[in-house]
């Protein structure tokens, strides 16, 4: 077993403060030292950017104005439960990421977006410590996160700390150098700062016992579809994907496909060799670790269908600021829902590529890369599928529950 | 001697260009769209042909430059009638240049300066056409070619429907509209009148501004190019 993030889970509530430090000790302080820990640890963003946690940590540390700490806990990745499993269950270890984050980089400020019930779970869990504020302790303030498959952007985030609608801006500057209210912002994911409020207390090497060399340690990856125990497991990263199947009670029906990363992630067929959780074997099918979500499509699915579905709905989810995502997802969910229902008009095929094409990099943040990223990798993996159902519509596999969740469009339910 | 063709070309093709781009931008505005034609591909291809130009333009100016033929400055290249060469002629296109970059630029940082900043400056695309077109006319070698010509007047043809479209809009506000039809149909009827007896019309690059030093016996574009 690898649990470090789930070790001592009972799964009957939330582990209380005495159990949290009977389980991983007490929490030094090691100041600003951390950030050459981290560094040497190697730890990397878990939120799906895998950005280096040291470079952010002294990018923040530099600055002139005091800095405050954003613990994103916004999970707008419908597939992926690893932050609300954390929050849930295992409160004082992101509570103790935080406070060494903020110790640090030298914060004063916590500022934590959840969702409400996860929220309520660390809003207990500070109630248990009550010594926050102090001097050597920041100030940690709970909201509600907002809803939306963008909201957990970072830049989105702090526009929803400051009460602004929920939408990601223009980088630079990044967040590290103007974030909530101005000033110097480290945002980091739930389960990165679990990670830290580990390395605080076991140092760089331990961290290292884990994983592989270019990425080290464990990662929590929430797994669903076609297999027996779906949820939020913990493997090394640079584990095979076959071996994360194995932990999730294995395939309940033949895969013909694994998302990878999540829904800005890539299909991956279930036959490449070596598929493993790990960016440099990931890169060469198109794909990264992303936010750890694996989910398996298996036989009984329609590839095309979900695709259709997924597309449409990411279209949706555009924040509606930037012409060639707001514009052009729907266009091409369009074209992809022609292909699954048998409506193609002559010239689709190409126009699908050339669209996917035309709408990269093209917006304020990533949502439209993601989009082009999850729809190429689609339509390279299930070619037959879609030319199948370009000639003959709807197959009996379309009638298929759905596999891929698709949460109401946040704009309908603001409205609702 | 390649290089003042070349001039010529860029010059003419970046017109027809820039007058697909303004069409283009209409269309975009007016969100004329089809499901095989989206507004993102309208956008998209407002976008290209728009950048294109500038690559034209870059050519067009270099090569004027260099060409040894007139006597034109990088500085008579983007500050407007400080040229010997033809200066207001040759002005006009500076200032179309210059308007061209504000455009290009405050497009490219859009998502920086602001949609409404942006949109301030957008609007000085109805301003920088008129002058491209008007220089090509004044300094063009090549206008007394009927087929140029007829480019060139299908070329004006097509921004004023464009504009015309973009004027129908109801959301432009009733004076605005009546003070833009004004100016256009006095722009159209000067034109109309200035160029059978200017561009048209024998002895215009002497009329134009052109240097003596250029001018041969014959004012037509081959014997021009042949006097030393």
């Amino acid at each position: 077993m690898t649990d470090r993030l789930l070790a001592g889970l009972h799964g009957r509530g939330p582990i209380t403060l005495d159990r949290h430090r009977a389980i991983h000790g007490p929490l030094p302080d090691a100041g600003p030292d951390l950030i050459a820990t981290v560094e040497a640890a190697g730890l990397r963003g878990r939120g799906g950017g895998g950005f280096p946690a040291a470079v952010k940590l002294a990018a923040v540390a530099e600055a002139r104005r005091r800095p405050v700490v954003v613990v994103n806990g916004t999970e707008g990745e419908p597939m992926s439960a690893k932050d609300r499993a954390l929050m849930r269950h295992t409160p004082h270890l992101v509570l103790d990421g935080a406070i060494s984050a903020a110790r640090a980089v030298g914060a004063r400020d916590v500022l934590v977006a959840a969702p409400p019930d996860s929220a309520a779970v660390l809003a207990g869990a500070l109630s248990e410590r009550g010594e926050l504020g102090s001097r050597h302790t920041p100030r940690i303030t709970l909201t509600a996160s907002a809803v939306g498959y963008v909201a957990g952007e970072e830049t989105a985030v702090l526009a929803h700390l400051e009460g602004r609608p929920p939408l990601p801006r223009v980088t630079p500057p990044r967040p590290a150098q103007s974030g909530f209210r101005g000033r110097p912002t480290l945002v980091q994911n739930v389960e990165t700062l679990a990670h830290l409020g580990l390395i605080a207390r076991h140092g760089a090497a331990w961290f290292r016992e884990a994983g592989t060399a270019a990425r080290p340690g464990t990662m929590l990856v929430t797994v669903s579809g076609a297999v027996r125990a779906p949820g939020v497991h913990e493997v090394p990263v640079g584990t095979s994907l076959p071996e994360v199947l194995d932990r999730a009670g294995g395939a309940t029906e033949p895969p013909t496909a694994f998302l990878v990363g999540g829904y800005f992630g890539a299909w991956v067929r279930p036959d490449a060799v070596g598929l493993a959780l790990d960016d440099a074997v990931l890169r060469a099918h198109g794909a990264a670790v992303g936010a750890g979500v694996v989910v398996a499509l298996g036989a009984s699915s329609c590839p095309v269908a979900e695709t259709a579905r997924l597309a449409t709905y990411l279209a949706a989810e555009s924040a509606g600021q930037c012409g060639p995502c707001f514009n052009g997802l729907p266009a091409i969910a369009a074209v992809v829902e022609r292909f699954a229902t048998a409506r193609t008009v002559r010239g689709d095929g190409e126009r699908l590529t050339r669209w996917i094409d035309m709408v990269k990099r093209r917006g304020a943040c990533a949502h439209p890369d993601g989009f082009a990223r999850m729809l190429e990798t689609a339509t390279r993996v299930f070619r037959d599928d879609f030319e199948e159902h370009a000639r003959t519509g709807r197959c009996a596999r379309c009638h298929a529950d759905p596999v891929l969740l698709l949460p109401r469009p946040a704009r309908a339910a603001a409205t609702a | 001697m390649a290089l003042w063709y070349l001039t010529r070309a860029t010059g003419a093709t970046a017109l027809v260009l820039l007058t697909l781009s303004v069409a283009l931008g209409v269309v975009n505005v007016e969100r004329f769209a089809s499901p095989r034609f989206p507004r993102f591909v309208v956008d998209g291809w407002h976008r290209t042909v728009s950048l294109l130009v500038c690559v034209l333009l870059a050519v067009h100016v270099v090569t004027t430059v260099v060409d040894g033929y007139a006597p034109i400055r990088i500085a008579d290249v983007v500050i407007p009638f400080v040229s010997t060469y033809r200066p207001l002629w040759l002005g006009l296109g500076a200032l179309a240049l210059d308007l061209l970059v504000a455009l290009i630029v405050t497009s490219l940082l859009r998502e920086r300066i602001g949609v409404r900043a942006w949109r301030a400056v957008h609007w000085a695309a109805y301003a920088c056409w008129p002058l491209a077109f008007l220089h090509g006319l004044g300094t063009g070698s090549d206008i007394r070619a009927g087929w140029v010509t007829w480019v060139a007047l299908g070329c004006a043809a097509v921004v004023l429907g464009a504009v015309a479209v973009r004027l129908a809009d109801r959301a432009i506000a009733r004076q605005r509209r009546i003070g833009a039809v004004a100016a256009l149909v006095a722009v159209v009827l000067g034109v109309a009148v200035w160029l059978p007896s200017g561009p048209l019309a024998k002895g215009w690059a002497e009329k134009a501004g052109t240097p003596a030093s250029l001018l041969g016996g014959k004012h037509t574009t081959t014997a021009r190019r042949t006097t030393p």
